[in-house]
């Protein structure tokens, strides 16, 4: 079993990067188009308001497991030409910004109106509110969700092995199915996994701890 | 000067201002007083473009206010009750960031006319300091100096006493007049009857959206039985 996991390890590593960079690039994606859609939710324009609430009913409201195949067969269609990787991203970073525009949303809202008023008042425009005075202290509160959010997306990068991506779970799979080594093999994908998302809680927690000494002084 | 004619608002069925009316010269203060809920408030907030009047209007040194505005005019600056100061901003931010971003000054001007606020409001070592560090005092005089910074022509204070205690509501007290005799036109609007001790103004007392009495301060304190209504409020009070 040693010899079995001394040359599956290369594999894993190797697949533990592409999943890495699944979960990094589809964040990059989550982040900055939930924060867009966390901005029309709370913005007056009602017909944008409803557009982006049927945008994230639709994808918190069905299974990942769905989507990334859907995307998969939906982009060539419609001649969009994507690697099987970079279909994946996409998939995943749009289901991500449902989830961020909601996490940005509260954060948002959390915001007293005392703040908008002041702007207001100040002579800042809707846009400048947003982003000299409500955004960076909504940020603030949201941290620890959006890490959160992070460390799921590393969890959810293995539902791109669906469309043949060769992410760990799917490295795993293969080796297992040159091995049979199949108890071994899940073990040391689940314990990569928890490294990575524990490493990641470890380093919100730190975070969180400076963001809140820093509010504190 | 500052002319408000016949302003109306009402939320839903109630009358929140009715046919309001006042004229406060270049120089003065004008204190509105009266109980919650009478509408002094929302006289600030319509003319901060905070909320809009069903009717009337507004002019400013002779130039009318578009009430129906989202934007709002700089001529007109607020102080708010609780201050509204931008808590992830330090002292200095707070009064730079609006004179960078809306009036569009560089760095080194928007940094010399802060610099120079927060002198006058004894602030200037708390400068980089944030918004957590100060007392309320000190809170206040920074949302002072934050208002004045857009050099607007009239200053409207939302209950600026009610947070403070006897000796900075002294102090806020003297602000407002020294400022009035600087030249601006300053409203305030309290149920602090302390300020009519305090301050030279012509008191309005608001009731159910009206003003129902007038007196200048010093006319006030000098025959009081001549004002029955507001002497009635301070007894109140």
């Amino acid at each position: 079993m040693i010899a079995v996991m001394h040359d599956a390890l290369p594999y894993l590593i190797r697949g533990t990067l592409v999943t890495l960079q699944i979960a990094f690039f589809s964040s990059l994606i989550g982040f900055f188009g939930g924060t867009l859609l966390g901005f029309i939710q709370t913005s007056s324009n009602s017909l944008l308001r409803f557009l982006v609430t049927i945008y994230v009913t639709i994808f918190r409201g069905t299974p990942m497991l769905i989507q990334i195949p859907f995307f998969y067969y939906l982009l060539p269609e419609i001649g969009i030409e994507l690697s099987l990787f970079a279909t994946a991203v996409v998939a995943i970073g749009l289901n991500s910004m449902a989830y961020i525009s909601q996490i940005v949303r509260s954060g948002i809202v959390s915001i007293g109106k005392g703040q908008r008023e002041a702007a207001h008042v100040l002579g800042f425009s809707s846009w400048q509110t947003m982003r000299y005075i409500l955004f960076p202290q909504a940020i603030r509160t949201v941290v620890p969700a959006l890490l959160n959010e992070f460390i799921t997306l590393i969890k959810d990068s293995s539902l791109a092995s669906t469309i043949g991506v060769v992410e760990l779970f799917k490295e795993g799979t293969i080796i297992i199915s040159r091995t049979y080594a199949v108890i071994p093999v899940y073990c040391a994908i689940a314990l990569i996994y928890l490294t990575l998302t524990t490493a990641l809680s470890c380093v919100a927690a730190v975070i969180e701890r400076r963001m809140n000494k820093h509010a504190h002084h | 000067m500052l002319i408000i004619k016949n302003l109306c608002k009402k939320f839903n069925s109630a009358v929140i201002l009715d046919s309001v009316s006042l004229r406060v010269e270049r120089g003065e203060v004008a204190l509105l007083l009266g109980k919650s809920g009478v509408g002094k408030s929302t006289l600030l907030r319509i003319l901060n473009s905070l909320d809009k009047a069903d009717s009337g209007l507004v002019t400013v040194d002779g130039k009318m206010l578009d009430l129906s505005a989202n934007q709002s005019n700089l001529t007109i600056g607020m102080i708010f009750q609780q201050w509204n100061l931008f808590d992830h901003l330090t002292v200095e931010q707070n009064i730079t960031l609006p004179l960078e971003k809306v009036l569009q000054k560089s760095k080194i001007e928007a940094h010399a006319i802060a610099h120079k606020l927060l002198v006058q409001y004894g602030l200037e070592t708390k400068a980089d300091d944030s918004i957590m560090q100060l007392s309320g005092g000190q809170k206040q005089r920074l949302a002072i100096a934050r208002a004045l910074a857009l050099n607007p022509k009239v200053l409207c204070a939302d209950e600026p006493t009610s947070a403070l205690d006897p000796l900075l509501t002294h102090f806020v007290a003297e602000n407002i007049q020294q400022l009035a005799q600087e030249g601006l036109t300053v409203l305030v609007a309290s149920h602090d009857t302390a300020l009519i001790s305090q301050l030279n103004c012509t008191i309005y007392l608001m009731e159910a959206g009206k003003i129902v009495e007038t007196a200048k301060s010093e006319a006030f304190r000098a025959h009081k039985e001549q004002y029955p209504l507001i002497h009635k409020f301070v007894g109140n009070h």
